[in-house]
């Protein structure tokens, strides 16, 4: 745990300020960690990957003992640190070859991890095209329904929707759309299918059935149509990999929880229709706040009119009229006037 | 007029722009994100995968990027910027949510009373100058009263009397009250129990009991000596009375006598408070009126009862 810092200079304070905790956060800042042994393959795969995570990127490029799955103490220490919740560690080892951990961070705590294993790789290099400029929002694709059922897979959408495209924008500029991250799915073995129609949790130990993961980054052209939407067209831009699944933590339910909790919404959020609906109420184009007002119907009997002696209420001749009705009174009639009595008097 | 034609053309462009796909593509603009949920098709997987991979991208991107075209556009010097709703996918933050700034005492107080903030304004019209200056900070408005070369002295004032300084005098107390305020604050927002918490492990408890213990046993005028004694109570070490000195300087016995004097002469505390019990009332009704004051609380009494008597 580092020492609460007290700033003592303005400057400090604001640096210090920029860290704290935001409505809309900024976009998570990943830090690329090499463990005791990488080998040629996941040293280019974190180099490349940099470079599509670029500026939010810092590189730690000494080797370090670290085995997330066993202690998560120094990634804790380097998050608060380094001011970043995203982690990618390289490990190549006899047992689990040219491997990399994806850590998700919430509160300077390790939310997720999710282990994959690089089995083929091809650099950007290779591709003689042109590259997108760092720091541009990339689109992200997925295919495979498994990435709507499978827990793992799941997982694994959310870490690298994440990873490239977190940041909350409202935004954007369309001339600047230049590449695609397309992340897809082998052909679903028999066994997931099956399972997952039958029994929703599939077996988290058995790897070995999932499907490969491909990863491709393409480049997009935006080509004349005719129309208002222009046609798609993809030239590979590198780099492209294809991953196995290897061992993952899920994320501790209590700590999920709170980190899936939404501000409340502006009032002004609510008045354009976004979240909870507030009814006959709406802003027009010229932002006016325009309501509707139902009105009940009037109840005129307790109308209160100009007071004047002449119209006041007998009080005697009412009082003597009731006891001579209500002592013959026997049939429905009689019931009848005595309601209406009643009523007179309720309002007198 | 034959139209059929130009249909026709209409319907090829559109068709070169829109995908067709079994299960409808799940687009979430917001996070810039497709997702296509189709089976893999094995064949054209195991014959070309590249090709496969590239093509199922693109019908992907097509999808997007016609949900993002179609999106509303505000004009900017790089070209339109679509105007993103809020993303559909739920991603863990990073950090907490931000805890709301605990209310001031001026703000607690304020809501009681119904009080609208007023901003001032951070920049105020200087006439001379004939510009826009600073309310205060460097060269701020508020130092005018010290730096202008002629002040008026009022008719009671001393022969030493400096009017810059006590210009400079105020706005410093004032600077000073305020800081001590924000202290208060800060103080109360941490919670009463910050300065007084019990410590936390069992020996400093321990400590401090028997600290305070010491403290009360030696509290009376004869130092607890004659005070009931437990089973097992050590007798206190190191307690000594103390005594003034018989034989004072004539000056120094003659102020002690008037300071008792002065005492006695004096009002006591718990009438000046109002009254001789011990409740003190004016702090009562600003707790009970929530800090509205006397006449608001009459005024909701009487309220009550005046239109019952109506009815």
């Amino acid at each position: 745990m580092l020492r609460t810092i007290k700033p003592k200079n303005a400057r400090s304070k604001r640096a210090l300020q920029a860290r704290e905790p935001k409505e809309v956060e900024d976009p998570r800042t990943a830090i690329f960690v090499k463990g005791t042994h990488t080998g040629e393959k996941v040293n280019a795969v974190i180099k490349e990957m940099m470079a599509l995570k670029r500026p939010n990127a810092i590189s730690f490029s000494k080797k370090n003992t670290v085995r997330p799955f066993e202690d998560a103490s120094s990634l804790e220490f380097w998050a608060q640190k380094n001011d970043a919740s995203l982690f990618v560690i390289g490990q190549s080892t006899k047992k689990r070859p040219d491997g990399l951990v994806f850590v998700r961070m919430y509160d300077n705590r390790v939310l997720d991890m999710c282990e994959v294993g690089v089995e083929k790789w091809v650099s950007m290099i290779e591709y003689k095209t042109q590259k997108s400029t760092p720091g541009h929002k990339p689109l992200m694709h997925f295919a495979s329904e498994l990435f709507d059922t499978h827990p793992r897979f799941i997982q694994l959408k959310s870490l690298l929707m994440d990873f490239f495209n977190g940041e909350v924008i409202d935004s954007i500029c369309l001339a600047g759309l230049e590449h695609v991250i397309s992340v897809s799915l082998g052909p679903t073995p028999a066994s997931l299918s099956a399972a997952s129609a039958s029994t929703p949790a599939a077996e988290p130990s058995s790897t070995a059935d999932l499907p490969p993961v491909h990863v491709r980054v393409y480049g997009v052209k935006l080509l004349a149509s005719g129309t208002r939407v222009p046609r798609v067209e993809l030239t590979e831009m590198g780099p492209s990999m294809d991953l196995v699944l290897r061992r993952h933590a899920d994320p501790d339910p209590e700590l999920l929880k709170q980190a899936l909790r939404r501000p409340k919404l502006k009032k002004q959020d609510v008045e354009k229709g976004l979240g909870r609906k507030r009814k006959n109420m709406e802003v027009d184009e010229m932002g006016d706040l325009r309501g509707r007002i139902h009105v009940a119907r009037q109840d005129l009997s307790r109308l209160q009119t100009r007071k004047m002696k002449g119209l006041k209420a007998g009080r005697e001749m009412f009082d003597d009229d009731g006891d001579g009705v209500s002592g013959s009174g026997s049939g429905s009639e009689g019931e009848e006037e005595d309601a209406q009595l009643r009523k007179r008097r309720k309002t007198s | 007029m034959d139209v059929s034609g130009i249909l026709a053309e209409h319907a090829a462009k559109q068709k070169a722009v829109t995908v067709e796909k079994d299960i409808p593509l799940e687009v979430d603009t917001g996070l810039l994100t497709v997702t296509d949920l189709n089976p893999v098709d094995t064949e054209s997987y195991n014959e070309d995968l590249e090709g496969y991979l590239k093509a199922t991208a693109r019908d992907g991107v097509q999808a997007l990027v016609s949900a993002l075209f179609s999106l509303p556009t505000t004009s900017s010097a790089d070209g339109p910027l679509a105007q993103l709703p809020p993303p559909s996918t739920q991603l863990p933050r990073a950090k907490p949510l931000p805890k709301p700034k605990p209310p001031t005492k001026w703000e607690q107080f304020a809501k009681a009373k119904g009080i609208q903030n007023k901003r001032k304004e951070k920049k105020v019209w200087d006439e001379e100058k004939q510009e826009w200056v600073d309310r205060w900070g460097w060269k701020g408005a508020n130092k005018n009263e010290e730096k202008q070369w002629l002040t008026e002295v009022p008719a009671n004032a001393d022969a030493d009397f400096d009017p810059s300084k006590a210009a400079r005098d105020a706005r410093k107390t004032k600077i000073a009250k305020n800081e001590k305020q924000h202290q208060q604050n800060l103080a109360r927002t941490q919670g009463p129990s910050a300065a007084a918490a019990p410590p936390a492990n069992n020996a400093d408890r321990k400590k401090q009991i028997d600290r305070t213990l010491a403290t009360t046993r030696t509290s009376t005028a004869s130092m607890g000596k004659f005070d009931k004694t437990l089973e097992g109570e050590k007798k206190p070490r190191g307690v000594k009375r103390k005594f003034d000195p018989a034989e004072v300087s004539a000056s120094a016995e003659k102020s002690h006598n008037l300071a008792i004097l002065q005492k006695l002469d004096r009002e006591p505390a718990s009438k000046k408070a109002g009254g001789d019990n011990v409740l003190n009332v004016r702090k009562a009704i600003r707790s009970i009126s929530k800090g509205k004051g006397s006449a608001a609380l009459a005024r909701e009494g009487g309220g009550g009862k005046a239109k019952k008597g109506r009815r």
